[in-house]
């Protein structure tokens, strides 16, 4: 279906865009444009910022430094997306397909642990994964299982058991990510999920399309828009995280929005802040309008 | 919406099938683990929330008299509520625009308007609270009045979030129901309301969840736009972490778990689990 | 108009009106502006509404002490929280968001007098300031305590699981330049204090470390961080609760809190010295009621008062009649109060608007590194 052109439909128009469009422009670009310019600007003192048009703070965010750690931080939330839309793709199948009656359940069972604070959780979590914790329990408990098993058969025993690290290093910032990102992944998932034609499944299960075959064929590309909303919305804010790295993480775990962090509050740099952040923003700006525009010739991509 | 009505097929019950349901199964485990550890420790008998020293239910008595810790409770809801209701009505006008008509510089607004979850937090905070001190927002209003200004730092980073679920479901919807609706007299609004809105429900309840969440656990830039009265949970769970979480916030977080549950289970009995599940 | 001066403009304009209200209020006796507060009406003897704005650190006050004070003064205080001096640095610096009484450690002090955020403390007003100790009073930070009231102090050490240790740490060169406990240390994540505190190691001062030390430094931390656990944010003694690490840089004050948990955990002061810290009582400029936030300070210096507040905290106290009235098991606690010696080769960081950004890029390539 063609898009519309807004002329031809003034008043819907002017109906569903006015208060985005003011929205977004009185309430960010605005803001977010105080922020622009001191990136511009230079510390004259401790609290005023001078706007005097220097590029010295971009130059300066893009030193190696800075860019390895982005790249790092890119790499580690492109991992931690892919890990949640295989383990989130399933668990949004199943909401669609479940009955209705245990459709609510299954949401509110996804959505029910984020509405605790992320802060507690991530407390909580650190105690399961710690040197004590009760995963190194389990874990020893079953090497222990295991060492007797062996004893049972004749063999030497396992070596004693070391605690494995668990917390404190980049695994634990993944694990930790992929906890706090799932259900970004999930819902939009199950929303694009829901309004597959069930008939296109069946023909193609009657047509003697394996499940994994019609998974790929059929489920896959129809699900594409939600595919996209969901990797948007898990990457972006995961590219973004602080909170994991800094309390999960070992000393190599920082991560770019750790560094931004800094430049605000200890370092008092806000000018180098805000070139950081909007480095940030015109790589992500540049990607989503390529996106548009790529879609644009064929006009009924969306 | 009764335009595809599930009819029991055997090779389509994936929710049946046993790799599906123990896939689930490891998921949930994944996710409340850690929930029921934080519960468990809610009855720990130490002041830090790291090792286990006996069992004991006091730290419920101490959340109970703690009027600062529901305060900050009522205030986060509070917030997290009219943040989700703005954020769900700005975000899905901005996806139906999006997604309906052509405009000069589209990719420009549609870019522009993914930014707010791109831009990092502090960045967005500190943007919020130069424009709050910039334009003079008063301090020391009454509430929820005195909310004013969190709640609409937390619109503009919420919608974006809806505004993507919602446009990923219009993508399947087809114009020309909503064509048939006005060729039968339907209005222009009539034909949105009974036709656009149905097909994007579970979008809208996906928006809404994201929205509360994202409201409900946001910490820095709710900490840049609060003026005094005005903590929230998180700013006040963030405040707690130079001594450590103490137990009374678990007790607290364990209330207010079992409270969504209850809440939850009532409604969905009252309604005959229709509002949520019916949303085809 | 350009809009660099329109941005200042801005910031001026807010001040401006932020003085007229402040002008306003003082006119009118606290009239004014007040209208749609939440506390209009009722009048103090001192011309203030009955409300006062605290800005503290959670788990900072006496249980009972704000509501002592109401009953007092009649002041109702409102207490929000803040996370960490940088935080309450960076909030203030659009302008007072309303708060009368804030309690930043002493460097922040310092920054904020020279950012011109903070008001005179007028002593007269205080009289309980006699209590305080007089080496608290006599402070390189606030030279003649002119912005500032003590409140609690602090001191960098090394915290440790004395069962694990062959013996007590007594240098920083387990913690900075030693495999003797490879992965079994957490320090601070706080670059500032941590060149600091590898200044001290150097044997240089916390206060004269130059631009050539800071690249000395950063080599030995890339050197040592293999050995390092985790920088931690100040919650170094939950790790050592938890059994994570054996040895931790922590402050007195949060090991001295686990001690009484844990029979195998102690503190010690490397004999090289150490950062002493202190949280202070300061008003920020703007606060609508200073003479409220006056009578506070004053109410929480009283021995008897501020004993309430010692004993729910637990930190050391600057108050020397507060300490008199505390019990032995506190005043003799060695990690509370170290020892004179030790304490003697201790100084208190200079705030250095310079260092502190060569700090923070350092310490990013260690961590990057």
């Amino acid at each position: 279906m063609a898009e519309q052109d807004w002329k031809q439909q003034k008043r819907p128009f002017a109906a569903v865009s006015t208060l985005p469009l003011l929205w977004t422009l009185l309430f960010f670009l605005l803001p977010m444009g105080f922020v622009w310019f001191y990136s511009f600007g230079r510390n004259a003192g401790l609290t005023e910022i001078d706007i005097v048009g220097t590029l010295d703070n971009y130059k300066r965010a893009t030193e190696w430094l800075y860019l390895g750690i982005f790249l790092k931080s890119l790499a580690v939330a492109a991992l931690v997306t892919l890990i949640c839309l295989i383990v989130g793709f399933p668990v949004a199948m199943a909401i669609t397909f479940v009955s209705e009656k245990w459709r609510p359940w299954l949401l509110l069972g996804i959505m029910l642990p984020f509405w605790t604070n992320l802060l507690i959780r991530t407390y909580a979590l650190m105690i399961v994964l710690g040197q004590q914790g009760y995963a190194n329990q389990g874990l020893e408990a079953l090497w222990s299982g295991a060492s007797w098993l062996k004893t049972l058969i004749g063999l030497q025993p396992l070596s004693t058991w070391e605690p494995a690290p668990l917390l404190y290093n980049n695994f634990a910032v993944v694990l930790g990510l992929v906890y706090v990102h799932l259900p970004f992944m999930v819902l939009p998932l199950y929303s694009a999920l829901d309004r597959l034609d069930k008939s296109l499944i069946e023909a193609s299960l009657d047509l003697g399309a394996g499940h994994f075959r019609t998974l790929m064929k059929i489920i896959v590309p129809l699900a594409a828009p939600g595919i996209i909303a969901g990797v948007m919305i898990t990457l972006i804010p995961a590219l973004g995280a602080y909170l994991t790295p800094d309390l999960m993480g070992g000393t190599d775990s920082q991560m770019i929005a750790n560094v931004i962090e800094r430049q605000f509050k200890r370092a008092n740099d806000w000018p180098f802040g805000a070139a950081l952040s909007f480095l940030l923003i015109y790589a992500m700006f540049i990607l989503i309008a390529m996106q548009g525009l790529r879609k644009k010739p064929g006009g009924d991509a969306r | 919406m009764a335009f595809f009505k599930r009819t029991a097929h055997a090779p389509l019950e994936y929710s049946k099938s046993l790799w599906m349901r123990g896939w689930v199964a490891l998921v949930m485990l994944f996710l409340y683990i850690p929930l029921f550890v934080l519960m468990a420790f809610s009855f720990n008998d130490s002041k830090r929330n790291v090792v286990w020293r006996g069992f004991t239910t006091k730290y419920y008595g101490i959340a109970w008299e703690n009027a600062q810790l529901w305060d900050a409770m009522m205030n986060s809801l509070t917030i997290a509520f009219f943040a989700t209701i703005f954020s769900l009505i700005i975000g899905s006008m901005a996806a139906v625009m999006l997604w309906r008509f052509r405009f000069p510089f589209k990719s420009a607004v549609d870019g522009t308007m993914s930014l707010p979850i791109i831009v990092p937090e502090i960045c967005l905070g500190v943007a919020f609270l130069v424009f709050f001190s910039w334009i003079g927002w008063p301090s020391g209003l009454v509430w929820p009045i005195n909310l004013g200004a969190i709640i609409i730092a937390h619109i503009t980073f919420c919608f974006p979030f809806v505004t993507m679920v919602v446009r990923a479901r219009l993508a399947s919807f087809n114009r020309e129901q909503e064509e048939a609706a006005k060729d039968l007299g339907a209005s222009e609004w009539q034909a949105f309301r009974d036709v656009l809105v149905p097909h994007i429900k579970p979008a809208l309840v996906s928006g809404a969840l994201l929205a509360f969440t994202l409201s409900l656990d946001d910490f820095v830039i709710t900490f840049f736009t609060s003026t005094p009265g005005t903590d929230t949970f998180p700013v006040l769970v963030y405040s707690l972490v130079k001594r450590g979480v103490t137990p009374d916030v678990n007790a607290a977080s364990t209330i207010l778990i079992l409270l969504t549950v209850l809440l939850t289970a009532v409604a969905l009995k009252l309604q005959g689990a229709k509002a949520l599940a019916d949303t085809h | 108009m350009d809009l660099k001066t329109l941005l200042q403009a801005g910031g001026d304009r807010r001040s401006l009106l932020k003085g007229m209200g402040v002008a306003a209020i003082g006119l009118s006796f606290g009239g004014g502006l007040a209208g749609c507060s939440q506390e209009a009406g009722k009048k103090l003897a001192n011309g203030e509404d009955g409300t006062l704005n605290l800005y503290n650190w959670d788990d900072y006050m006496g249980e009972t002490t704000l509501a002592d004070f109401k009953g007092a003064a009649g002041v109702d205080v409102k207490m929000d929280l803040f996370d960490n001096n940088d935080t309450l640095f960076a909030k203030f610096r659009a302008g007072n968001p309303g708060y009368d009484l804030i309690v930043p450690t002493n460097d922040f002090v310092e920054r904020m007098v020279s950012a011109d955020m903070l008001q005179k403390i007028d002593k007269a007003q205080i009289p309980n300031l006699k209590n305080i100790a007089p080496e608290f009073i006599d402070v390189d930070y606030d030279k003649g305590r002119q912005y500032s009231v003590p409140y609690t102090w602090l001191v960098l050490g090394i915290g440790y699981r004395k069962s694990k240790l062959a013996s007590p740490p007594d240098s920083w060169k387990l913690l900075f330049d030693s495999d003797q406990y490879k992965g079994r240390i957490a320090v601070l994540s706080e670059a500032g204090d941590m060149f600091r505190l590898y200044a001290k190691y150097l044997g240089k001062s916390v206060n004269d470390i130059t631009p050539a030390d800071v690249k000395i430094i950063e080599a030995l931390m890339i050197k040592q961080k293999p050995h390092i656990a985790k920088f931690h944010s100040d919650d170094g003694q939950d790790l050592l609760a938890k059994g994570e690490v054996d040895l931790v840089l922590e402050y007195n004050g949060d090991i001295a809190q686990l001690m009484a948990e844990d029979d195998d955990i102690a503190f010690a002061i490397p004999k090289e010295g150490s950062q002493l810290n202190s949280d202070n009582f300061c008003i920020p400029k703007g606060a609508k009621h200073p003479k409220n936030a006056h009578a506070f300070i004053n109410f929480v210096l009283d021995a008897q008062h501020g004993k309430k507040v010692t004993e729910t905290i637990l930190y050391p106290t600057p108050n020397a009649a507060v300490k008199a009235l505390m019990p032995d098991s506190y005043k003799n606690n060695p990690a509370t109060y170290p020892p004179a010696d030790q304490l003697a080769k201790c100084e208190y960081a200079k705030f250095n608007p310079d260092l502190q950004p060569l700090f923070e890029e350092a310490f990013t390539r260690v961590g990057a590194a």
